[in-house]
Formats: C-alpha cells, structure tokens, sequence
C-alpha cells in the first residue's frame, strides 16, 4: 500500500504538529472566554443586576478558589492522573488554619506549616500511583476518605477558630478601588502559567504525561514531576481552603465538596486531555471563570442546586465529546498529510 | 494451609488438587473467602448475636446494596474500565422509590423496574459513550455520575420520605425462617453470573479486558463486549439501590455517595484486577460482604465511629497492593 506513494514516502510532510497544537489551544482559550463574556452579557436579560462591573467582580472572587484548586487539579490531569482527594484537602488546609491559627505565634509560621502538611498528603498520593501501582483516582479517593476522617475526628465534628488576619485581608480587603483578591488572582494565574508553560519543569510535566516511556528514554527522572504535580496540587487546595476561611470566616468540615467536580469540569472544559499531555492553564481559567458565571446565571434564575449539578455533568460530557472529535479530525489530518 | 497445598502441588506437578487449589487462591475470591472467614469467627467471639439468625440476616441486609454494587463494577472493571456512575445510579433509585412508594408486592415489582429502568438507561449512555463513541470510561462516567446525582437533587432536595412498608418490612424479612431474602437476592445475581460465564459475550468482556487489540483481531466484537458490561453494571446498580432503599426505608439524595468508594474497595478486595482481564464478579460480592463485616467488627472493637473513614481507605489501597502482589505472584511461577 505504502509502496504505491514513493514519493510520500521519500519526502516526509513537514512536522506542523507544534504549531497545530499551539493553534487548537489558543482557539480554545478564546471561545472559552468569549463564551464567558457573552454568557456574562446575556445575564443582563435575567436580570438587570447582572452585567455589571460590580458582577464581574464577584464572579472573579468566587472563581478565585476554582482557580487556584483547578491549576492543581490540571497539574495532575496533565501527568496523565486524576485528585481526587481535593475537596478533603480545602477541608483540611481550612480546618488547620483555624485551629492552629494563635497557638504557632506568627501566621508566617502558620501558612507554611498548613502547607507542607497538605504536600505531604500529595506526596503520599504520589508514592501509592508511582510505586505502588494503584490507579490515581482509586489513591486520591482513599487518602481523601482519610484525610476527611481525620479532619473530623480531630476537630469532633465542630471546627473552631478564627480565620488567619492575612486571609481575612486577601479575601475582604480591597488596594484602591479594586479588590485584593483581584489582583491575587492576576498574580497567581501569571505565575501559574509561567510555570506551567515557560520552565523546564512544565515540559518535563508534558513529557511525562504525553508518554512516560520516551520520557523516561529521554533521561526524565519519571517520578519527580509527577510527585511535585500530586504536592502542587494539595498544596493548592489547602491555599484555596485557607482562601475560603478568609472568605467566610471560618472552617466547616464539608466546605472542599463544591470544588472537587468544578475542579475537574474546568480542566476538561478548557481543552485539555484527560489522559494527559495536552492542556493549558489559560483555558483552564477560563473554564474556571465560565462555570462560575454558569452557577451564578443558575441560581438568578431561580433554578435549584440539582439543576447546577446535572448541568455541570452534561457540560463535562459534551467537552468531551467535543474534544473527540478535534482529536478525530486531527489524526485525519495528520495523516492526510 | 497454604504452604501445605503448595508443597503439594510442587512435589506432584500436574496434581490437580493441587492447581485447583492454588487457582483458587491466586483468583483473588479464595483469599478473600478466607479473610472473611477470620473476621467472622472474630466477630462472633465478640458478639455472640452474630451467629443468631437475626444476626446472619442484619449482615446479609447490610452488605447487599455494596455486594450488588460491587458486582457491576466488576464488570465494567473486567472489561477494563471504570464506571464512576454507581453513586449517581443508587442515589437516583433511592429517592425515585422514596418518592413513589408503591405498597404490596405489585408495588415492590414496579419500584424494582424503576431502579432497573434507570439504571439500565445510566448503563446505556455510558456504554455508548464508552464503547460506541470511544471516550475514556473515568471522564464519561464521571459526567454521568454528576447527571445522576444533579437529577436526584433535583427529585428531592433533602432527606425524607419513605419506602412502601411492605417492600422495606417484607425484603429484609427472612424465608422459611431462617433464609435472609437479601441474601436469596445476591445469591440469584451470583447464579445469573454462573450462567453469563458460559456465553460468548462473557468471554468477549474477558477478552476485551486483557488485550483489546488482540481480542479484536480474533473476531470479537469490542464495541459489543463493553457496552454489555456497562448496561449489566448499570442494571446492578439499579438494583442495589433497590435494596439500599428497602434496608433503610428513607430516601436521601447522597444515599449513593459512599457507593463510589466501598464498590472500588471491594472489587479490588475480591481480586479483580484493576488493570483488566482477570477477576469475578464473586470475588467481588465476597470482597464487599467483608467490607461491611469490617465496619461492624471495627464498632464492637469500640472505634470511633469518626475514624471509619481511615480504615475504610486503609484497607482499600492495602487490597490494591495485596491484590497486585498476588497476581504478579501467579503470573510469575511456572506453570504446573
């Protein structure tokens, strides 16, 4: 069959697969956050409320835990794994910020230590995919199960505490006239990017995640980017729970729920693979930002949790099914091509 | 016992006992029956009720909704896969009977069909966007799962209402006296299983598992194979959320939640492996009957009841592990 093209096979097409890539996720970072301003602008209709800067503002806030959880969440979704431990890990990194908050002397004492204990659940879920083999979701769900039920049995069931001045300041306070957590987000979302996109390490990520084996063929010392994606990832949630406590002015043991499944919508949404290898941060703030404003839209219309909730699973499935198709058409491309 | 056995069968290669018994232990369901057993005998020494008939029939209610759930995860996981929809499947059926209770045992055959009903059609959408469109089963499953819990919210916002009397006192009953017809009930899904080994789809769900290219090359219909997995998971489902409904006569729209899980749990207890190709469903029944055991032991050992959780995913990654060493042990000694 191949015999019958010599001349294909002689001059092997030029390689656009870069390029290609790139294209497909700026596209995609565009629609998202198109569709976000449009469904932003349509709420007007619902109601005059919506629409406004002052809106705007608020969506930002409340999507900043998203964010922040969703960058972790793609870490791993990208080194080809799934966490689900991250809503136990918001309960936790809110729950130690206000227990321990006043009895470690400084809160730059406090945030760390929060912090290295929610990297050492992560490294945890990091040595049971790595070296014991289990699958990831199986690992993160477990040590989720335990996590939580620690977080319960050390608190007897009623969190107290208040929440660290810091957060208080990051989630309340404003610089100017814009708010605080505003220009956080900006902050963190450069950074992020940063990482993800323009170092070393976040090719390493890519790597690993694209094919293990070449990585490793390549001289990539396997485990280490995927053990640094579990800690970034608890690292983060712990962030956002201690951002919620800020944000509400203290712990309740149940407070990580409504993140875990939007932390996986939004990767998903935002284009990139669930088996890992393929993804940006940027459209994954933009899913981030889409669903936020689609949960704010909902509950103006009067529509009730249930219906948020069907809504996310049907959105997560025809990403999906979107995606599919891209990757269809590309595999045609290419080898059309 | 073991090392008896195993002595045995090396001194006589070829001796049959001795392969049947090895496989039995190496399938993963022969570890599990005993470690069942152990516990039992553990818990009967604490609780002399146990060993009652009211005792036997309380274990049997307790541990079906898990052993039905984790005998459809089974298959799914068999045909290398992952069906995250369990949850999102039993909370609907819970508060869909919770919400329509129908009395006498017309009305029990009607409540069955719903939770069959829903479940089979949850089973359908993921075997087409599984099997048929290709998506990866954790991500399309999960999609479904969200829909099926969004939809139980939707039917009910918060706990309440109740299963039909005579579906919820007559189910948890016992027959002739001393038989648990939760138990009659499992037991039928374990029949059901003995016979569906023998067809060819069964075969295929096995092939399909273990090696997809080569199970396609030998002729055998991959898309049929793991679409049936997932609808007969899907009936399961249906069916343990029917149970779950009649053992706790309420409804709750996150009834299904800790589902997700004790059914993973389970099934890797009973041996199956996660990777595909190898276990039974039996395996799995016996993996979750042990499960619920464990938690019972665990509240007459006097454990706080807010540490379960730890021993829950304690025991979970330690039956991963322990499962994975003992097929890397029977794939690696010689054959007999």
């Amino acid at each position: 069959m191949t015999g019958a093209r010599p001349s294909a096979a002689l001059q092997p097409p030029a390689d656009t697969r870069r390029i290609g890539r790139i294209r497909s996720e700026t596209i995609s970072t565009a629609a998202i956050f198109a569709l976000t301003i449009i469904l932003i602008l349509a709420s007007r209709f619902v109601s005059p409320a919506l629409g406004s800067w002052d809106q705007v503002d608020t969506i930002i806030t409340l999507a900043s835990f998203l964010i922040v959880v969703a960058f972790g969440q793609g870490l791993v979704i990208l080194v080809g794994g799934l966490d689900l431990s991250i809503a136990s890990m918001i309960t936790l990194g809110g729950v130690l910020a206000t227990t321990w908050n006043g009895s470690l002397g400084s809160e730059w004492v406090l945030i760390p230590a929060v912090l290295l204990t929610c990297a050492c659940v992560g490294a945890l879920n990091a040595v049971g995919v790595i070296w014991l083999n289990i699958p990831p979701f199986i690992m993160t769900m477990a040590s989720g199960i335990m996590v939580a039920s620690a977080a319960l049995g050390y608190t007897s069931g009623t969190p107290r505490g208040a929440a660290p001045d810091v957060f208080l300041a990051l989630m309340k306070g404003s610089v100017g006239s814009v708010s605080a957590v505003l220009i956080f987000v900006l902050i963190f979302v450069l950074l992020a990017w940063g990482l993800q996109s323009a170092t070393a390490f976040g090719r390493r990520l890519y790597a690993v995640g694209a094919n293990r084996e070449a990585a490793r063929i390549a001289g990539v010392t396997t485990w280490r980017p995927i053990m640094a994606a579990y800690a970034i990832s608890a690292i983060c949630a712990g962030f956002a729970g201690m951002m919620l406590v800020g944000y509400a002015n203290g712990a309740t043991l149940r407070m990580g729920d409504s993140y875990l499944l939007p932390s996986i919508a939004s990767v998903v949404i935002g284009g990139s693979s669930i088996l890992g290898g393929r993804g940006s941060f940027a459209a994954t703030v933009g899913g981030a930002i889409l669903l936020t404003t689609l949960g704010t839209v909902i509950s103006a219309l009067g529509m009730d949790q249930g219906w948020r909730t069907v809504i996310e699973g049907a959105i997560i499935v025809g990403a999906l099914l979107i995606l599919r198709e891209d990757l269809v058409a590309r595999l045609r491309n290419r080898s059309a091509g | 016992m073991s090392a008896s056995a195993d002595a045995a069968a090396a001194s006589v290669p070829g001796s049959n006992l001795g392969v049947a018994i090895r496989r039995g232990l190496t399938d993963g369901a022969g570890v599990v029956a005993i470690l069942y057993v152990i516990l039992f005998t553990l818990y009967a020494l604490w609780d002399r009720s146990a060993l009652t008939v009211s005792g036997v029939t309380n274990l049997s209610n307790n541990a079906a909704p898990l052993a039905l759930a984790a005998a459809g995860e089974s298959l799914v996981v068999i045909s290398k896969g992952f069906d995250l929809s369990v949850s999102g499947i039993v909370s609907l059926s819970n508060v869909l009977m919770a919400t329509y209770p129908v009395e006498g045992p017309g009305g029990a055959l009607v409540s069955l069909m719903i939770c069959l009903g829903v479940g089979g059609a949850i089973g359908v959408l993921n075997g087409i966007l599984v099997a048929v469109l290709r998506l990866q089963s954790i991500a399309a499953t999960l999609g479904t799962m969200i829909m099926g819990q969004g939809l139980a919210l939707v039917i009910m916002d918060a706990p309440g209402g109740t299963i039909a009397d005579w579906v919820s006192y007559t189910l948890t009953d016992v027959l002739f006296g001393i038989i648990p017809i939760s138990g009659l009930i499992v037991l039928a899904v374990v029949a059901l299983w003995l016979i569906f080994r023998r067809t060819d789809t069964c075969l295929g769900v096995f092939a399909v598992g273990a090696d997809e290219t080569a199970a396609s090359l030998s002729g055998i219909s991959v898309v049929r194979a793991r679409f049936a997995a997932f609808v007969g998971a899907g009936l399961l489902y249906g069916l343990a959320g029917f149970m779950l409904s009649v053992q706790t006569a309420t409804g709750n729209p996150t009834a299904g939640t800790p589902f997700l899980m004790l059914t993973f749990a389970a099934v890797a207890l009973g041996g199956v492996s996660l990777t595909g190709g190898r276990g039974s469903l039996v395996g799995a029944v016996i993996g979750a009957a042990t499960l619920m055991l464990l938690q019972k032991v665990l509240f007459s050992g006097g454990v706080s009841s807010f540490y379960t959780g730890i021993f829950q995913g304690a025991v979970m990654v330690l039956a991963i592990v322990f499962g994975s060493l003992i097929s890397r042990l029977a794939s690696t000694e010689p054959r007999a």
